[in-house]
């Protein structure tokens, strides 16, 4: 008798929780523990990437859905670039041994966006990124292509006249850009570009948004 | 007996230093070149230039017999914007150094006469202001040296 009595009531507590739970997983949810200290800067809404169209050096098209199922890192810079692109690249690649003992799955995909489509065709650019790891994928477009994917992430890049020889500079902003399974930017690596913090400071991130590492 | 041989050689190469006096006014340490990606004909050069005299000097030139041409250039982050800029000439304070090396000065070898890989050696001229001349041996390699 008694137990009918607090039956509904029973129902009704149960369900209270199970709304409860659901609630702060959709406001808390991805974030697990509290925000990691990182080198890198985590930014505190996770950005949605433009919808962008480029080419890979596979010659497929490059848009927002190639980034879609895993985390990617982004770099733009140039091949003609004697000092800081190759540097980023390889301390890219030694971040990559870091990792290793993350499945393959979690490991980051690293793209090399050419920010000079002039002199970057798709075979140099793929020579060019395929030399540093053979996991790397490398990207361009044309220069309005390219703004339109590197304006709203906040990279910049301008030409430096060019010399007598037609040779020219190209500025370019200096981060590589986290991307998460969703297309969305969620962190900034700014120089200098140290391979193992990066990798740990990877690993914290994949563990805030709730992933086993 | 390599070493052996190896000493001797220096030796060898130290005994005009040492009797007609002078000797070299900079030395040069951790010297590499960056390995060029397939198709890359700018290649970063990097050393360290002791000033082995009590007064300041200027490393005013670089030439390589193995490159068109060879600059100096600097690289640098300006409001998050990575920048290079040619230099023409780099100074060493008396009895001070000064490295080249990623993010900041470096040696930008341009149009190498044949493809280098790692492993090569490349022969560098410098000039300094004090009209003195060293060259040196560069070798190609992936990574620096010292990582």
């Amino acid at each position: 008798m008694k137990f009918k009595k607090w039956l509904p009531y029973a129902g009704l507590f149960i369900l209270a929780i199970a709304a409860g739970l659901y609630a702060g997983h959709r406001v808390f949810a991805p974030r697990h523990g509290p925000r990691p200290e990182t080198a890198a800067v985590l930014l505190h809404e996770a950005k949605p990437l433009p919808d962008f169209a480029l080419t890979d050096t596979e010659g497929k098209p490059f848009t927002r859905a190639s980034l879609d199922g895993h985390w990617s890192l982004l770099y733009f810079g140039y091949t003609h670039c004697p000092d800081a692109c190759p540097t980023t690249l390889s301390d890219l690649d030694h971040m990559q041994g870091h990792l290793a003992k993350l499945a393959a799955e979690k490991r980051p995909k690293v793209y090399f966006i050419s920010i000079d489509p002039k002199r970057d065709d798709l075979t140099l650019l793929k020579n060019y990124t395929l030399y540093f790891n053979p996991s790397f994928t490398g990207a361009t477009g044309s220069v309005e292509a390219l703004r339109v994917l590197t304006g709203p992430l906040g990279v910049d890049f301008t030409y430096s006249p060019a010399d007598q020889k037609g040779d020219y500079g190209v500025s370019h902003s200096t981060f590589v850009l986290l991307v998460d399974p969703q297309g969305e930017e969620v962190a900034l690596f700014s120089p200098p570009q140290e391979p193992a913090r990066m990798a740990a400071d990877y690993t914290k991130i994949l563990k805030y948004y709730g992933e086993q590492p | 007996m390599r070493r052996t041989l190896a000493l001797l050689i220096l030796l060898a190469a130290a005994l005009p230093a040492a009797v007609w006096g002078d000797g070299p006014s900079v030395q040069a340490s951790k010297i590499w070149i960056r390995e060029g990606a397939p198709g890359v004909t700018v290649l970063g050069g990097y050393l360290s230039l002791a000033n082995l005299t009590a007064k300041p000097l200027q490393l005013t030139a670089v030439s390589s017999p193995d490159f068109d041409s060879v600059e100096m250039h600097r690289s640098f982050v300006k409001d998050g914007m990575e920048s290079m800029e040619p230099v023409p000439a780099v100074d060493i304070p008396a009895h001070g150094s000064v490295d080249f090396k990623p993010g900041g000065f470096h040696l930008m070898l341009m149009q190498p006469k044949k493809n280098l890989f790692a492993g090569d050696m490349v022969t560098l001229m410098l000039t300094f202001s004090d009209k003195s001349e060293l060259a040196i041996m560069a070798p190609v390699r992936r990574d620096p040296p010292l990582r």
